[in-house]
């Protein structure tokens, strides 16, 4: 039987596919931003939009981000449960508002502090569920 | 025409649960492997292949190809804070079919820790 509680190692796995997920994002978005057409009418102009995506670097950019991130996630999978790393991978909810804080000095109302405590203190709970005795271990 | 807020609702819960039912497939799927090691490059790259000969994979992607379509048009109608919020309901979905399905053992703490994370989420989101 293998071991599954959760390691470090699996816990960094994680947040760098959380990560690698949101740079996924930006890649798409930028190249979408590539193209000056903002209003599609009609199929002509749906395909100059598409050949006009599909020759941005940051859309092939953002396909492989899209198929590390999903190796990294059966990678993460093949060791814990999915019970464990759906919850744990809900700290980007926690990192997107800190480098938000951090490198672009937004302001974070009471209430999302609430929410982000909140959810710190979930992962918490759900890490610690897998050193529970015998808990994981069938 | 704008949809009711029901009918979003209704939505917003279909793409939770498609997202719930392909992470299902791909876990019942790496599960299947017998004795995978991802210690080499030689390790990780027959995981690899395991998992694109897998049809319980596919199935999982065609499963969260109609999440993604479901996803996109209830973006272009719905409120983002209410999008987000109930769409934290997932963690509460893959926590029961864990147990339902997979048997995986869900105990009290666990439920307790996913629990504040959708409460969290919600607060997020509606802030």
């Amino acid at each position: 039987m293998p071991d599954k509680r959760l390691t470090l190692k699996i816990i960094s796995l994680l947040i760098f596919s959380d990560v690698l997920e949101t740079f996924t994002h930006f890649c798409f978005k930028k190249s979408t931003l590539t193209q000056f057409q903002a209003v599609i009418t009609d199929i002509p102009q749906a395909f100059g939009f598409l050949s006009g995506v599909f020759s941005s670097h940051f859309l092939w950019m953002g396909i492989l981000s899209v198929v590390l991130t999903f190796i990294l996630w059966s990678a993460v999978l093949s060791r814990i449960d999915l019970s464990v790393a759906v919850p744990v991978a809900s700290s980007s909810y926690i990192f997107v508002p800190l480098v938000s804080i951090i490198a672009l000095g937004e302001k974070i109302s009471l209430m999302r502090w609430l929410g982000i405590i909140l959810i710190v203190l979930g992962v918490v709970f759900v890490s610690k569920s897998t050193s529970e005795k015998g808990a994981s271990v069938k | 025409m704008k949809p009711g807020i029901p009918f979003i609702i209704f939505l917003i819960m279909l793409t939770s649960l498609c997202d719930t039912i392909n992470q299902m497939f791909l876990k019942s799927a790496i599960n299947s492997f017998s004795g995978s090691c991802l210690r080499d490059i030689r390790g990780i790259f027959s995981f690899i292949a395991k998992i694109i000969m897998a049809p319980r994979v596919w199935i999982g992607f065609i499963f969260a190809f109609l999440s993604l379509c479901i996803w996109l048009f209830v973006l272009s109608r719905a409120d983002l804070n209410l999008a987000f919020s109930l769409d934290s309901m997932h963690y509460l979905f893959i926590a029961a079919s864990s147990r339902l399905i997979l048997k995986e053992r869900v105990g009290p703490q666990r439920w307790t820790g996913t629990v504040l994370i959708v409460l969290g989420i919600i607060l997020v989101s509606l802030s």
